[in-house]
């Protein structure tokens, strides 16, 4: 019977814990303009795009790299975006495009809350960004695996941080 | 059927390792995600890959408790089998009964679907992917990343309903279910005698799934 109550009790436990929390949504504000000219809204999904596509380019090295005989002309290509978009992020998160602008975004509002925090993860992903540019341009697979996975590190950094979810 | 004494085996070995080995697989694969070791994360899921690939052969070739057609039964049978069990004393089944085959389908089906989203799913940094994903662009693997983590959260019903019925038969309708797919056995008083018989495994039939099952495993990797 003992075993019995503590299968009970742990089932308990595993069903209690799969409830999710609630998020409350905020008003929808999306159509406010910011002082770049953007609406809320238009800012998200640029921005959402831009990380979108560096992901895409991303996963073209992270294939390229995992391929006995890497196309290192696609690696350029891709690395090349990498550092420019490397370069815009810092204009992607004005103030007031978080969640509680009630647009879906998974941008936490750690990043305003701590400014210094989140230019530094900037800082850092710009500087990976652009190694990995200069070692794409060389061709040297090693040197390019290595910058690829010091880059990678600094996404990762910034998400698990500043992004919720981070699946 | 001359020593009834004895205990009859129901599920053959195979059966068994399989049903441990991913009870402990998937604990282990939640937690190699969760901690980012996707090097581990990748190599279990292919072993669950594999075993898969057995039981599914196993479950068309396998020893009589196996196989799907011994236990996937149409809706009558499942209703049949229902009001059966409301009578006293309750009789288990020797193998599995029409109701529970409701759950090892859907959770067999769950943990496919699991692992072939895994094959080609992608992280939000694009560094991790599985096997396959470069055969998919980085949206696409996104997506398939995203029903990953939902057929994840499917199998977690699944498993909790799966646990609960076992506890159910075990606190209301006395049968433990749990110790034969320890041992594999029986009391034969318990076990209808028709099914019960040749529940052992074939060697020939066992070198074929093994083979089966490493196929795929090594050619998502080439
Ligand atoms: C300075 C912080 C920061 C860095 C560095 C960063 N990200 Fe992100 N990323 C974010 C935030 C915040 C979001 C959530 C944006 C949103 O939902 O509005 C995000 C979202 C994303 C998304 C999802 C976009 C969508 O469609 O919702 C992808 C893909 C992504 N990042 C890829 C990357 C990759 C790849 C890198 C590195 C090469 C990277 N990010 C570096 C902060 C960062
Ligand atoms: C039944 C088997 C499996 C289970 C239970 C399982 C479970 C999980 C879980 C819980 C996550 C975390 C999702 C999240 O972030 O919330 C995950 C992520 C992931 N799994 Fe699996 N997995 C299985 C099989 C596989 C296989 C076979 C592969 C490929 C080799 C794979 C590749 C991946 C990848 C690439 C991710 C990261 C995707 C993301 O960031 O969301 N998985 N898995």
């Amino acid at each position: 019977m003992k075993i019995q109550t503590l299968g009970l009790a742990s089932l308990c436990v595993i069903l209690a814990s799969c409830g999710g929390a609630d998020t409350e949504s905020a008003e929808y504000r999306g159509d406010e303009e910011l002082p770049n000219g953007m609406t809320i809204s238009e800012m998200i999904e640029t921005r959402q795009d831009g990380l979108e596509d560096v992901g895409g380019s991303f996963k073209t090295i992270s294939d390229e790299l995992k391929k006995g005989d890497p196309n290192v002309a696609d690696i350029q290509t891709a690395a090349a975006n990498v550092e420019a978009h490397s370069q815009e992020i810092g204009d992607w998160f004005p103030e007031g495009t978080g969640a509680d602008s009630g647009v879906e975004t998974e941008a936490l509002d750690s990043i305003w809350e701590d400014p210094e925090g989140f230019e530094a993860a900037i800082t850092k992903f710009e500087t990976a960004a652009g190694e990995l540019n200069t070692a794409a341009q060389s061709g040297d697979v090693e040197a390019i695996q290595a910058a690829f996975e010091t880059a990678g590190g600094t996404c990762k950094n910034c998400h698990d941080s500043y992004r919720a979810d981070d699946d | 059927m001359t020593t009834p004494a004895k205990d009859v085996l129901v599920w053959d070995w195979t059966i068994r390792l399989f049903h441990w080995v991913t009870v402990g697989l998937i604990p282990a694969l939640w937690w190699t995600a969760e901690e980012g070791h996707m090097a581990w994360h990748a190599r279990l899921g292919l072993t669950l890959l594999g075993l898969l690939v057995f039981r599914l052969y196993w479950g068309v070739f396998g020893s009589p408790t196996a196989r799907f057609s011994s236990f996937v039964k149409g809706p009558s049978a499942i209703l049949a089998y229902a009001r059966s069990s409301l009578r006293r004393p309750y009789v288990p089944s020797t193998g599995h009964n029409p109701l529970g085959a409701l759950s090892v389908v859907a959770l067999l089906g769950l943990l496919v679907a699991q692992v072939s989203f895994g094959l080609f799913a992608v992280d939000v940094d694009g560094l991790e992917s599985g096997p396959l994903s470069s055969l998919v662009d980085f949206k696409t693997g996104r997506q398939f990343a995203e029903w990953h983590e939902f057929t994840f959260e499917l199998l977690l019903w699944m498993i909790g309903l799966h646990v609960l019925a076992v506890l159910g038969y075990w606190l209301v309708l006395k049968t433990n279910l749990v110790r034969p797919m320890v041992t594999g056995r029986r009391p034969a008083e318990t076990a209808t005698p028709e099914t019960a018989t040749r529940n052992g495994v074939s060697l020939p039939r066992l070198v074929i799934g093994v083979a089966l099952a490493g196929l795929p495993v090594f050619a998502v990797q080439l």
